[in-house]
């Protein structure tokens, strides 16, 4: 009875809110801009317009388009980032607002508990965020399947996937504004902490890039210097010292192993600091992994090794192919388990709601 | 239902609040409110009044507190269902209707549906806001916000209402339908708690004061027991005063009159005194009962008998060594 008050409650506070009707007309605009875009064998439709393409539009079924369209621009960009920081802008006042002389008296003196009325108020904050993502991923159900004759129920996924990780971001705003009881400082620092966590996460890729680039470089070397044990195993027989390009090469491998430690060292750092911190860009990304599958993307059927030089060594520009590095540096991101993309980001987000809780009901108001 | 049954609705025992290690707003708070009165709760700004009345409400947490209300101890959750409580101050969520305020704090106090409808109607009546009752409570006036506080407050039904300045901002009609909504309520048996300034109106209604000073209860009581010692009658007469005035009389003169004064609040000796004036042929203008108000009570409470001057507001200063927070 207490818990279904407070989410009416929140739910006719919502309602009260322009901002949520706007945020609401906004997703109704990205899901018509869906149903307003198409593919075909020349390129790009945009309502009765048709759009030229100098790209080979076939490699790419209409299914996996409009997938790909969800998940990059309607997730990952307007409900992940626009959407996020209008929800945040909604309901960064709910704490501060509650907790205010006057109003914490009229539901503290209500036989509910302090604990109960916390989590109970935390979680009809998220109600913005999930009424937002359940209509926008309902409609973009039926444009896809319209569209893209794929009835895809994995859309759904996006509901849960986007609340968790706005929960995240909330979680910390509701810890800063029962410290700071303020919602304007409560979201400018929110705003702040989750652009450090993009840094952090930032970082961390391009550390991993870097490592594997290193891994990929002492991976060449050592072909390479496998290739030429004949020359050095010749060398040694007949007693005559290594002639000097192998030398160098040696040094190079050593060189090249001692830089990769160093950025396997810079990115197991940057992993830790990442392992302790919500990871919103791959929370996000486990719904691109759970509808898209890497071999459903283009180019990824049918690669090929790079063509043989008949060189003998590599050159040093061609140690590295781009295009694998960006397989292997996909495929590492990949692997990483949903134990550890939700559950490390989740476990921060409890820490953060027992802090914010242990405040709330140890406070005198 | 009421609430006294033979027990107190609250009895408090050593209330103690020490903000911050070195504030002691209250210092052992000891009072009893019997079941079935209307009761006052008296004193300057920064007395303790109000974190007194949020201890009651779980909205402040006492350093040390002994005591019950409505036979369960201070603090017990459960029984807040069945007390109503209007907070000083109070703010409303302005997006909320008259009604639907009281509908969303009775169903957080545990008011079934079915009887949250009849009670929100009921009670809509009994403030006067039937022409309100489906416009935002943002658009209402301090008056009507208090009016509407105090229905909210009544929505559960309590057995105890801790009202804390119920007629702040409201005009003096509102203040008079107030009054008879909290005499009504007595008669129906609850108990009602009050913290006002208006000691006027606090005179009108309330059986019992307590008047808090300096975090402490300097004096509890019915209006009687703490007025006794200031009963008298004042008898005035034409002329000089006569000269059989003994001991137990005081004169004062004015012009071309004078008052005798006796203490006490017995009638009985007046009838002699009465007589032998009249056998004298003096001529009695009036004769009247007289005792304290209650804000000559309360000026006396905060006023410092060793040297006249009021006591400073605000909780009393930290003692010098005392330790941080030991309480």
């Amino acid at each position: 009875m207490q818990t279904w008050a407070l989410f009416l409650d929140a739910y006719r506070e919502l309602n009260a809110r322009k901002l949520f009707w706007i945020t609401l007309v906004l997703s109704g605009v990205v899901v018509a801009a869906f149903a307003a875009v198409g593919l075909n064998e020349r390129g790009l439709t945009i309502l009765w317009w048709q759009l030229e393409l100098p790209l080979n539009t076939t490699v790419i079924s209409e299914e996996v388009f409009y997938k790909s369209l969800f998940v990059n621009l309607g997730i990952g960009f307007w409900l992940a980032w626009l959407a996020t920081i209008l929800a945040l802008v909604s309901t960064a006042s709910v704490f501060p607002e509650m907790i205010t002389s006057g109003s914490i008296d009229l539901l503290l003196s209500k036989p509910l508990g302090r604990w109960r009325l916390f989590l109970t108020k935390y979680a009809t904050g998220l109600l913005f965020v999930t009424l937002q993502v359940a209509v926008f991923c309902t409609t973009s159900f039926l444009v896809i399947g319209w569209r893209g004759n794929a009835w895809e129920p994995a859309i759904f996924l996006g509901i849960p996937i986007v609340v968790v990780f706005y929960s995240y971001l909330f979680s910390i705003c509701v810890l800063l504004g029962l410290i700071t009881r303020s919602t304007i400082a409560s979201l400018l620092l929110t705003l702040l902490i989750w652009v450090l966590v993009f840094a952090v996460h930032g970082t961390e890729s391009g550390l991993l890039m870097a490592r594997i680039n290193a891994d990929m470089n002492v991976e060449s070397l050592e072909r390479d210097l496998h290739r030429i044990d004949e020359f050095r195993e010749a060398a040694e027989a007949e007693d005559r010292p290594l002639p000097a390009w192998i030398r160098g090469l040696d040094q190079e491998r050593e060189a090249a192993r001692t830089s990769r430690d160093r950025w396997r060292l810079a990115h197991r750092i940057a992993y830790g600091v990442k392992t302790a911190m919500p990871k919103t860009s791959e929370t996000i990304a486990l719904l691109e992994r759970w509808m898209i599958s890497l071999a459903e993307l283009p180019d990824r059927e049918g690669e090929e090794e790079p063509p043989a030089t008949g060189a003998l060594l590599s050159q040093p520009s061609q140690r590295v192919d781009p295009q694998e590095l960006n397989m292997r540096l996909a495929e590492r991101i990949r692997a990483r388990s949903v134990w550890w993309v939700l559950g490390t980001s989740l476990a921060f987000e409890a820490v953060v709601l027992a802090l914010a809780c242990w405040i709330f009901t140890r406070r005198d108001y | 239902m009421t609430a006294d049954n033979g027990q107190y609705a609250i009895d408090l025992h050593d209330v103690k609040k020490v903000f911050r290690g070195r504030v002691h707003a209250l210092r052992g708070i000891e009072m009893q409110v019997h079941g079935g009165e209307i009761f006052g709760l008296l004193g300057p700004n920064g007395a303790g009044k109000s974190t007194l009345v949020k201890i009651m409400m779980t909205v402040v947490r006492p350093t040390a507190v002994s005591g019950t209300m409505l036979g369960t101890p201070l603090g017990h959750k459960r029984t807040l269902a069945r007390i109503g409580y209007l907070p000083e101050h109070h703010r409303l969520p302005p997006y909320l209707t008259g009604r639907q305020v009281l509908e969303f704090y009775a169903a957080l106090a545990r008011v079934p549906r079915r009887l949250r409808k009849t009670r929100a109607e009921e009670l809509i009546d009994l403030v006067g806001l039937r022409d309100w009752a489906k416009t935002k409570v943002s658009s209402y006036s301090k008056g009507m916000q208090q009016r509407i506080g105090l229905a909210q407050a009544l929505m559960n039904d309590p057995e105890l209402i801790i009202l804390d300045e119920p007629t702040d901002g409201v005009d003096p009609v509102g203040r008079r339908d107030i009054r008879d909504v909290l005499i009504r309520l007595r008669n129906e048996g609850k108990t009602v708690f009050l913290n006002s300034h208006l000691l006027s109106e606090l005179e009108m209604v309330c059986d019992r004061v307590a008047i808090l000073v300096q975090g402490r209860v300097v004096q509890q009581g019915t209006l009687d027991e703490l007025t006794a010692e200031s009963r008298r009658y004042e008898i005035v007469i034409e002329g000089s005063p006569p000269e059989w005035v003994g001991d137990e009389l005081r004169v004062e003169k004015g012009e071309g009159r004078c008052t005798l004064i006796r203490k006490g609040a017995d009638p009985e000796p007046m009838q002699a005194l009465l007589d032998r004036l009249r056998s004298e042929q003096r001529t009695i203008l009036s004769m009247r009962p007289v005792r304290e108000t209650l804000e000559d009570l309360f000026m006396r409470a905060i006023t410092d008998p060793a040297t006249g001057a009021l006591l400073k507001p605000g909780s009393a200063p930290p003692p010098r060594r005392g330790r941080r927070g030991a309480n």
